[in-house]
């Protein structure tokens, strides 16, 4: 279908709200009428009349049944990184359960209750290996967040995202590791399972060339994160809105130039720099934010510590970070995903929701491979401004 | 109050919907139960919902709210929802 046709009316019979976002178009619901209620949305199936658009929908669909969980592996770390999420709040001081035993169980209560995809994060799986095997035995499909010191082991077959924060200059004062780059190629170089993602900070946005030539050179793939400050860290890392806009400016530049190595789309780019962090975007679905248990991530999601244990009332992906500032790519790959209706508006949105969708899929789930991307701009999050106006 | 005829058709046609967006094996719009909880028994997730609710508004041409997905827990209750939105536009 062409862009220029017109859209569908779609009648909203009894209703006050408009057909954009619930939370994105506040002003537009105030000024509504009933004699109003009419919306220039496309309908769903004019959407997908696209071959390239259905197409695209079926293959991300097929992943639709993904329902994650995270679980925080150890309380230890081999490096002490600024601005690191684990080591904040209350998490931090469970008691470290290293029973292999306990997350056997653990595992199959989780898949019991119907999650099929597991985040291991905090503070550093690698240092547990056992405990990875167990998981992996029980519970295919998962992604390890890892610091890429050590490698783990091959037959672990999650995805492994290795977070990158710099150049080496830059990791060996944040991170107080010397020539961390450069090991974490050695570990994981034409590994499969390797997604280098390179946070972007307010300090480093321009080491990324750097970086990404030697990740480039080095046949590695990457995808970006952009550095949320955790609760109360006023820091040099946190973003302001200039260092968002410059962050915008260099992801298109490295996805322009690498093509191949970058994974990530415009609409990732527009997601996550945009000065609205993804709560004041999307509404965020994870249960710290959302009261709902009807449904959803409100459902079923857990964020478990060492112990074994969780607490609804601070569950979510990174936990302890400012939802204020909240640009973290974990998050985006739910809370963006979530909002399929929203997105489904006009062609453009619909297209950078599915690269959108595309992308989180290539960068968390072994053996998905992800299209080109079928939306080239930096369309505008549903009722929002693509870049706020100075 | 018996169910009118116009609501009975729409239960199937919701039933054949579901089916067939969710790709269900082994089940017929006849023999769908209409009262089946989609999330706790049939384990619909929200991606789902939200897949069926816009085929439903394409069919029916009426708004599905998404604060309303939660609502729509069974088929018949879709139908319930589905009717009183297009007897608010007659209105």
């Amino acid at each position: 279908m062409g862009q220029g046709r017109e859209p569908a009316v779609m009648l909203m019979a009894g209703t006050d709200k408009c057909a954009a976002p619930a939370d994105g178009c506040v002003e537009e619901k105030a000024a509504m009428t009933p004699s109003d209620a009419v919306s220039p949305r496309w309908k769903f199936s004019e959407l997908l009349a696209d071959p390239d658009v259905r197409a695209r929908w079926e293959k991300v669909r097929r992943y639709f049944f993904l329902r994650e969980s995270t679980y925080d592996m150890c309380n230890r770390c081999n490096l002490s990184c600024d601005g690191c999420y684990y080591y904040e709040g209350a998490k931090q001081f469970a008691r470290e359960n290293g029973d292999p035993e306990a997350w056997r169980e653990l595992m199959r209560k989780e898949k019991a209750r119907g999650i099929t995809y597991v985040v291991l994060a905090g503070a550093e799986p690698s240092l547990v290996p056992e405990l990875l095997a167990v998981c992996f035995a029980e519970m295919p499909l998962g992604s390890i967040a890892t610091n890429g010191v050590l490698r783990i082991d091959p037959a672990v077959g999650y995805r492994i995202h290795i977070s990158v924060w710099g150049n080496d200059e830059t990791g060996l004062r944040v991170r107080k590791a010397r020539g961390l780059l450069n090991r974490q190629i050695a570990n994981y170089r034409g590994d499969p399972r390797a997604v280098f993602v390179y946070t972007f900070t307010r300090e480093n946005i321009d080491e990324i060339s750097e970086v990404m030539a030697v990740l480039a050179s080095a046949d590695c793939r990457v995808t970006f994160n952009v550095f949320s400050a955790p609760i109360g860290y006023e820091g040099p890392l946190r973003h302001d809105e200039a260092s968002l806009i410059r962050t915008r400016e260099v992801m298109r530049e490295m996805m322009d130039r690498y093509p191949r190595h970058v994974l990530f789309s415009p609409y990732n780019i527009v997601a996550h720099t945009h000065a609205r962090g993804l709560h004041d975007l999307y509404g965020c679905s994870y249960p710290r934010r959302n009261d709902s248990t009807a449904i959803g991530l409100g459902r079923s999601f857990r964020q478990f510590r060492t112990d074994l244990t969780w607490d609804r009332g601070v569950a979510c992906c990174v936990p302890d970070t400012d939802c204020e500032d909240c640009r973290h790519y974990a998050a985006g790959s739910a809370v963006v995903t979530a909002r399929l209706y929203r997105h489904v508006a006009d062609p453009l949105t619909f297209k950078s929701w599915l690269d959108y969708v595309d992308t989180y899929l290539a960068v968390w789930v072994m053996g998905y491979e992800k299209g080109e991307n079928l939306c080239a701009e930096m369309v505008p999050p549903p009722g929002r401004e693509a870049i706020r106006k100075a | 109050m018996p169910e009118s005829k116009e609501i009975q058709e729409m239960v199937l046609r919701i039933a054949e919907i579901i089916i067939e967006e969710l790709k269900l094996e082994d089940i017929t719009p006849e023999k769908f139960d209409p009262d089946m909880d989609l999330v706790d028994e049939l384990g619909v997730d929200s991606m789902d919902l939200a897949t069926v609710a816009l085929v439903l508004q394409d069919e029916y041409g009426v708004f599905i709210d998404e604060d309303d997905y939660p609502k729509l827990k069974s088929i018949r209750l879709i139908a319930g929802y589905l009717q009183s939105r297009l007897d608010g536009a007659k209105g």
